[in-house]
Order: C-alpha cells, then structure tokens, then sequence
C-alpha cells in the first residue's frame, strides 16, 4: 500500500512541476506537498497510526519521497532563476557599436617624435642631455667655436641680432663650449633644442630644431666618431641603410665631414629627394678643433673629441615622407593627428 | 662655383668620365651637388666650403684631381714678348702706404689694345659660369679670375693721373668714390683704397671706379694684379653692402704666389687677342722676406686622431702629392705647406688633409672604449616629457610655434604697462615686424593655430604648446628664459554623442589637475577669480603650487576673442603653466604611511548656500575641523533650480571619517558629524537642505 502511495505522491508531484514557469507557482507547488498542511506532510502526520513495523518501512519510503521532491524543487528553482535572469539580460541589451567613452588623446608633434628617438637612441649609448640658452651670446655661438668677428663661415649662417654682442643661437654648437667651460673630461653628452636663422623660403624657416652631440676622452678618435654615427643612423633608419662620410668644413671641427646615408626613397638609384645622387646629407661632424679646446682649458694634447650635429626637420621629413617643411608651423590638427 | 670640365680637361688628362671625376671631387671634400649639361661641356656645380678659396678656380680643383689620380697638371701659356713702346705716359710709379693690408702689388702697362668683343670661346665660359661678357680685355680679366682663382684689374692707362698708383686706406683723405656699377659711394675710414695722384680709382680688391674704366676709346691699359688683406675686403664689401667675384676670393684669402704668372697670363691673353704690347711688369712685394711656414706633426699623430694605423709612407706620400714638401725623422714630420693653402695651420689641418685623400671611407669603424662616466640623472628631461605626454592623454595635440611674437598682441591681451610680459627681447633684424619680438607668452600663437584650423573648418580643436619664453634681463645680462606649457581648446559638441552639460571651463582645468596629479602635486589651488586682462573674470583662476602663482586656467573673454576676430560661439578654454616653477614644486619621495586596517564611516551633507561660496571653501573648513578622526572630504553633487531658492545653490559633500586603532561606534561619528554640520552652517551661512 505505501509503495503506491509514494509513486502516486510522486507521480502527481512531477504532474503538477511539468507547467510551473515562476518562482511563486513553484512557492505554492511546494507548499502543496511539504508545507504544513501538505500532501506528503500529511502522509507523515498519518504514520503515527500505523503499527511500528510497518511505521519504519513506510517513513523511510515517504523520506526518500520528500528527498525527491526537495531536490526537483531545487532543481527546477535554479532552472527559473537562470531562466529570469536571463531574460533580464537580454532585456538589457544595449549597443554595442555606440563609440566608446574615453578622452581622445592628442598626438605628440612629429618633431618632437623624432628628437625624443634620436635623444633615446644617444642615451642608450651612455650619453647624457644638456641645455643652454636660445638666446646667446656671440662669444659662445661664434668666436668660442672658432668663428671670429669677419669670418667668411658666419656667411653661412644668417644670425638674428638682439644687440651687437647678443644673438638667437644659430646652431646647438654653443652648448658644447658652455659644458666643456663646465665640466672636466671625459664627456658624453648631446644637446638638443630650437635654433634661428634669419632665413625664410620654401626650404628654410627661421627656427627649426638641432641635437648637437660632444664626446671628450683622452683617446677619442674618428673611427669612434664614424661608428657612433653610424650605429645611430641605422637604428634611425634602417640597420641596412649605406652611411658615407666625407670631408666638410666646420670652423670649430678638425677634420670635419658630412655624413650623408643612402637614399631612402629610391635605394641609390636617384630621385627628386636626393636630386640624383642616390645620397642624402644627415648631419656635419668632425673632431674638436684644438682651437676650441684651448678655449675652454683643455689641453688639446692630452684631449680629443668628436663633435656632430643634426637638423631634425629634415630627419623627421625623411622618416614620415612629409614633403613640405612649413607644414610643421602650421600646427593644422589633421596633419598632427597623422603621428 | 661653376667649373666646365671641358675647360678643366685642358689642365690635365684624367682619363675620368665626369661623373666619376665629380664622385672623387666629392669624396676629398669639394663636393659635387649637381652636374649641368652644356654646349659640348658639363659644367659641375661644385660646393667649395669657406676655408678653400684656393679651389675657387678650374686649377684649384685640377690641383685636387692631381692629388687624387696622380696625373700631372699643364699650365696654360703666358709666354709675352716684351716690347717697348715710347708713346704715352710715363710709366707707372706704384706706392703701398699700408704694407699690411697689401702685402704685394704688381702690376704692368699693356700698350695698343684694341678694345672689341670676346671671341665666342671666351664669351660662352664665362656665360656658362655666370659672368657676363663686356669686351675683350675686362672679359679676360675675368676669365683668368676663373681660371686661376687670381682676381685682376684693368685701368684705362690714360685717365690715370700723375703716373703713380697709391695703396692706401681712405682715412679721411678719399671720402667718395663712384664705382663701375655707377654708385657714388662713401668711404669708412679703414676702407682699402687703390689712388692716383688726384684721388681714388677703384676700391681695393672689390670694384673698379668709373673714372678709370676701360671703354671703347682705350688704348692703353694699367693691369693689376695684387693680395688684399681677407678681413679688411671682408668689412668694406660688407659695409658698403656690395659683393663681387674678386672681393670673394681676396676675403677668403687670395694666393700670394700666383701673381706674376696671373699677370702673365691674362698679358698674354691680351697680346693674343687684342693686340696688346704688354710692358715690363712692376712688382712691389713687401711681405717677400716672410720666412716659408712650417707645421710640425708627431709622426704618431695621424694614425691616433683617425684611429687607424696609416703607415708613415702613405702619409709622406699624401702629404707629397700636395705639394707640402714633407721632411721627417722618427719622430716628427714637417711639412711646408704651399701659398695658396692658407687654411692649413696647425697638426690638425694635416692630419685631415691625410684623412681626407686617404678617404674617409677607408678608415674603419670602433666604438669608443669609454670608461664608465657618471651622468646626471635626466629628472628634468623626465618630467617634461611626462608633462607633455599627460596633456596629450588629455586631449590635447602638440603645436609648436616659432618663437616669435608681434609686439601688436600684447595690446590685444590689454598687459598692463607694469606686466612682466611687457619686457620682451626686440630683434634688432627681424624678417617682418610681425616676428620681431621673442614670446612673452605661448598663447597669442596658439590664438593663431585655432583661427587657422577654424577656417579649415576644424569644430574640436585641442592645441598645446612646451616652450621656452624669454623675459628680458638686465643690463649685461642674457634674457630670463622659462619653459612653459600652454593650451588652447574649444569644442563643438553638438555633433559628439557623450556630449555633458558641464562648463567648459573644467575642461582645461581637468587638464591642468590630470598634470600635477600626474607628479603627485597636492599642494595646490584653484584660486579664483584670477586677474588676468584677458580672461571671463567668472570663469578663471590662478593655478597656484606650494604657494607659488605657476599660471592660469580660464575662458578667454569675449573682447579678446573679438580683437583676435575668432569666429564661433564655443567657449575657449586656455592655460598656461610655468614648468619650471612647477619642477621646484615637484613632491620630494614620498614617506609610506600604513594602509588603515579599520573601516571607515561615510556620511554626507547637502548644503544650500549662497552662489559666491565656493566648493574649496567648504572643504578646507571640514578639513580644518578639530576631529581627528575625519579623513577626507569631497564634492559629490551641485544643483541649481527648482527647489532652490534663487541665488542660492545646493552642494553635496561627502565626509569619510576612519580612526587607526578601531573601529569607529555609530555614536562616535553621529557626535562628531553634528558638531561639523553646526559648524559648517555657522561658517558657510548655509542651510541643511
């Protein structure tokens, strides 16, 4: 008789769960057979009146079958839980491709680029930074550099006066004798800034940025000089790019050279950037002219040094292929946004 | 210079095709940079530097050829036949008055020229190089000039007067002279002059005078060929703002030992081509007796400066073909280098004059065996770049400007008269008046850079600039230069989908905090309103740190805009900070203080007060609460509207309180936080809402 009676219990119970969809039916499902009033509560209640042998028989079957309506209520309890949270998900939907919300960042200017590599390329190789003024005297931007008063070498380059001793600085050459006054050998240094000259056309503006580089030791020669350069051309570059030097003229270098590296647009075979000639010039360097080491105390036989210098428009041209100097001043947002 | 390699192969037999002569030319330091077809010719653009005068001629650059392939040089004729002819003056008597500044003057009569046209060959060299053919005799004083890098000059023999030449400077004897080129030109005192017994007939070394040229009618010439003193051709040519083929050469330093064979040349040119009988030459050479110059060269020099092993051979034999006439013994190597090199002067010439016909190319490549130097940390690099990179991250693009500024906007941004942006640095040569003055200030440019991406049509413009500005010093002193940092935004937000309400002003603000959060500035205000003239006096503060003023953050006011003529309705947000104030203000390593093991307790006040009192001052008040155990204190809400009285603004501040040896008792912080209400609306004039 017990035995039908549970797989009746059972079999109604799993009759009445087929339909349920909601937590509350689910409630009151189970308030039907377990609450106090249930079903199989009731069952329970009634096996007081059975004699004790078959008390035990019957209340462990009526056990397993609360055992089993417990764990299907369980059961389909996380399955509607699952089931609504779910369906609240899906209703919360949103769309995706909607743009994101962050502050655009800005870009850092091309110029800026590309003195920050060349800087890091330098002081990867042990070189510090040193700064000096925009505004310099002539003493420091000419006559210490070997450049008196009437030499034709100021020719080449058109100075802006701010008095007759005073002059915005028409390279980053003058930072050299303004760290060698000083400090003592050895140096490593590099000196990057705007410099002026007084000069406008389609190919020059009248500020543009240098990086002047000074390396003073006891036994520093121009091997060392065309291997520094060389290893940082080609990690500007490219580890592949021919790099030449040959002679130049510099007031305040002994020799001096020009350093020009194979033409990156057309690989040497010659174009409009190179004008033919498969090379492109890159920087001037030389070493120290003793005239300049006696200026600021060293002893020109006991020292050697190397000293370069670049325009880093012209690098930064080359590197992002921009064809036109001035677009650099104009500061147009959809040209500096393009770095 | 221009140089036909036709012309050039005269001189001597290369073997070379032009291409390949112009790559060696390159390769020993007279480069090349363009090769120009011409008539049966090329003619070689060389780039000779400054130091080179002796290569502004076709033998300069044979003489390199020469050194380069070894190949010997054939000098052009100047064999003359001297015959005298007994008409017309007497012959010239020739004076230098100041032995320094001519260190030799030769000269010689040419007799019965017959003055026409060039012959084509003439003419077309110096076309092609530039010169413009006049006649016979000035053209090959110009041809020679060319040919042998020797300027000379021709007097019209017969409007010489008294018979005499005087060397001289013009003190404040000759005052004037009209030149070739039809200007009456005034003389400085130091300006070298060439005289004749009445007054002065050419301006030494640079151009001819008119009195004495050579025209149609000429008979008889006076050819001159002489050595300028460099610094003195140099200041004339520059005073007087007048440049010429001859002054380029003497001011770089003409050779003193070509002379007589240049007079011989351009002598027998004339006597070739225009009939002349040249007479015997007068040669004044005061400076003759000045001893041969040595220059003396370890002989482990070379190879320790290049950084390669050169075998003294191979230097004895570079230094030969140069024409140095080496001597050496084990240890030294002097050479004496020829007249026409003035620019070699010490061991280090030599030593490149090795290098750079050994080749460039051939000494190896070393990294230095530097020794471990120490350097100063880059804090300050560090910080800049950082600086730079957090102004981006908040929007803003890098301009950069020249640092130029039109002395015009400082009126625009109504300085004061006593305002330090006032002393600015004047250019004594600007290029146009709108840059002749150094920036006081980064902003008026990038005022400039926003009209100009308006105009493009550009709605969201976000603009800063790190550069440097210059304040005038004092007397004897360089100018004050300070690195600053300034931006520029205005934004159309009608087409952005995030679009807020928030004022503009928070924009530029939130870029400034971003920044000093950036390097943990805490110290620091918004101190409003801030009293620059050119700011919404409403929206706008001084940015101060550690106490110090370090700049300013507003909306730029409405009659700027108008004077600067910016289009648009947006608000303009600008800033500019002082990087250097800010790098002294910079946080020392902070010291680590324990992370709170107890929790805190938050509550919050909603006060409606009076619209002039400002978040900052309701903060600090909290925060100068005597209770120990208050933590922090922020801004959570500000309503304006219904409900709120006008006038009036509601604020909502949240008070976090925490003590560090327990947790805190509900009790503990109810007590606490009624107290800091009562006191707030006693110190605030507000009212709980």
């Amino acid at each position: 008789m017990g035995g039908q009676k549970n797989s009746f219990l059972r079999e109604s119970f799993l009759n009445e769960l087929g339909p349920v969809v909601s937590v509350p039916e689910l409630e009151e499902l189970r308030v039907r057979y377990l609450g106090k009033k249930g079903l199989l509560t009731a069952e329970l209640k009634n096996l007081g009146g059975l004699p004790p042998d078959q008390r035990r028989t019957a209340g462990a079957a009526l056990n397993e079958t609360k055992e089993f309506i417990e764990h299907a209520l369980g059961q389909r309890k996380q399955e509607l839980k699952d089931l609504e949270l779910s369906r609240k998900l899906a209703s919360e939907g949103i769309d995706v491709t909607l743009p994101g919300s962050y502050v655009p960042p800005g870009r850092v200017h091309p110029v800026t680029q590309t003195l920050e590599e060349i800087t890091d390329v330098f002081v990867s190789m042990g070189f510090s930074v040193e700064e000096g003024p925009e505004v310099e005297l002539d003493y420091y931007n000419f006559e210490a550099l070997n450049i008196p008063k009437e030499h034709p070498a100021r020719e080449m380059q058109d100075t802006f006066y701010v008095s007759k001793d005073v002059v915005l600085r028409t390279h980053t050459s003058p930072v050299q004798v303004r760290v060698m006054q000083r400090k003592s050998p050895p140096l490593k240094f590099i000196a990057p800034g705007k410099v002026y000259r007084c000069d406008a056309d389609i190919s020059h503006t009248p500020m543009f940025h240098q990086i002047e580089g000074l390396m003073v030791g006891e036994d520093i020669t121009f091997s060392n000089l065309k291997s520094v350069l060389e290893t940082f051309l080609h990690r500007i570059f490219s580890p592949d790019v021919p790099v030449r030097f040959r002679p130049s003229y510099f007031p305040f270098t002994e020799p001096s050279a020009e350093v020009d590296i194979g033409c990156i647009f057309c690989k040497g075979t010659g174009c409009r950037t190179c004008k033919g000639s498969g090379w492109i010039e890159i920087l001037g360097a030389g070493m120290v002219n003793p005239h300049v080491f006696e200026m600021v105390g060293y002893d020109p036989k006991q020292y050697s040094g190397f000293a370069f210098g670049m325009g880093i428009e012209r690098i930064t041209m080359l590197k992002f292929s921009i064809d036109d100097i001035r677009l650099f001043f104009e500061n147009d947002i959809r040209f500096l946004g393009q770095f | 210079m221009r140089v036909s390699f036709a012309w050039l192969s005269e001189f001597i037999k290369t073997g070379l095709s032009v291409e390949k002569a112009a790559h060696l030319l390159t390769m020993c330091g007279l480069e090349v940079e363009a090769l120009e077809a011409a008539q049966n010719d090329v003619i070689m653009e060389v780039n000779v530097t400054p130091n080179r005068a002796d290569c502004l001629s076709i033998l300069g650059v044979v003489r390199e050829l020469s050194v380069l392939i070894g190949a010997p040089i054939v000098l052009p004729p100047a064999e003359i036949t001297v015959k005298e002819v007994k008409t017309g003056p007497a012959e010239i008597k020739i004076e230098i008055r100041n032995e320094d500044l001519c260190r030799r003057y030769s000269g010689r009569v040419i007799r019965n020229v017959s003055i026409g046209p060039s012959p084509e060959w003439m003419a077309r060299r110096l076309e092609d190089y530039g010169i413009r053919s006049i006649n016979n005799i000035v053209d090959i004083t110009n041809y020679v000039l060319i040919e042998l890098g020797h300027p000379l000059h021709a007097f019209d023999l017969n409007t010489l007067k008294g018979g005499r030449i005087v060397v001289d400077t013009a003190d404040n004897i000759y005052r004037h002279i009209k030149t070739l080129d039809g200007v009456e030109r005034k003389l400085h005192e130091s300006a070298l002059v060439i005289a004749d017994a009445e007054g002065p007939v050419a301006l030494a070394g640079i151009m001819g005078g008119a009195s004495t040229e050579v025209e149609e009618s000429t008979t008889d010439i006076f050819l001159e060929a002489a050595w300028f003193e460099p610094v003195n051709i140099r200041k004339t040519a520059k005073a007087l703002g007048l440049s010429s083929e001859a002054a380029y050469r003497f001011e770089r330093g003409a050779d003193m030992e070509i002379i007589p064979y240049a007079l011989d040349r351009a002598s027998y040119l004339m006597q070739e081509l225009a009939g002349g009988r040249p007479q015997e030459a007068v040669d004044v050479f005061p400076w003759k007796k000045a001893m041969p110059r040595s220059i003396d060269v370890g002989a482990g020099r070379v190879s320790k400066l290049l950084g390669t092993d050169i075998q003294k051979e191979e230097i004895v034999r570079i230094l030969e073909r140069l024409g140095f006439a080496p001597r050496w013994n084990d240890s030294v190597i002097t050479v004496f280098p020829p007249s026409y090199r003035q620019d070699v002067e010490g061991e280090a010439d030599i030593v490149e004059e090795v290098a750079r016909i050994y080749g460039y190319d051939k000494i190896p490549t070393t990294l230095p065996a530097s020794r471990l130097s120490i350097q100063d940390a880059p804090t300050r690099r560090n910080f800049v770049k950082a600086a730079r990179q957090s102004i981006r991250k908040s929007g803003y693009s890098e301009a950069v400007n020249f640092s130029f500024m039109n002395p015009q906007v400082l009126d625009q941004l109504f300085l004061p008269v006593n305002d330090l942006r006032r002393s600015a640095v004047s250019l004594i040569n600007p290029l146009k008046q709108e840059e002749s003055m150094l920036r006081t200030t980064l902003l008026p440019a990038l005022m400039e850079n926003l009209k100009h991406n308006q105009q493009r049509d550009i709605r969201n413009i976000m603009l800063a600039e790190t550069s440097k500005v210059f304040i005038e010093g004092k007397e004897g002193e360089l100018p004050g230069e300070h690195l600053m940092l300034s931006g520029i935004s205005m934004l159309n937000k009608t087409y952005s989908f995030w679009r807020n309400g928030k004022d503009e002003f928070y924009t530029a603000k939130g870029a400034v905090e971003a920044l000093l959060d950036e390097f943990r500035v805490c110290d620091r205000t918004f101190f409003g309103p801030c009293k620059e003239p050119f700011l919404h006096p409403g929206k706008s503060a001084d940015v101060i740190v550690s106490g110090r003023r370090c700049g300013f953050v507003g909306i730029l006011s409405p009659t700027v805009r108008e004077k600067a003529e910016i289009k648009g309705k947006e608000e303009i947000t600008v800033f500019e900070l002082n990087l250097d104030i800010i790098f002294e203000c910079l946080p020392q390593t902070p010291v680590y203080h324990p992370v709170p093991r107890f929790p805190a307790v938050e509550r919050d006040i909603a006060l409606v007060l009076d619209e002039a009192v400002s978040a900052t001052e309701v903060i600090s008040r909290i925060k100068d609460y005597p209770s120990k155990l208050i933590e922090s204190a922020a801004v959570f809400d500000l309503y304006k509207g219904e409900g709120i009285p006008a006038g009036k603004k509601s604020m909502a501040f949240n008070v976090r309180y925490r003590a560090q040896d327990r947790t805190l008792t509900e009790e503990e912080v109810e007590q606490v936080h009624e107290g800091l209400i009562k006191d707030l609306l006693i110190h605030t004039g507000g009212s709980l809402r």
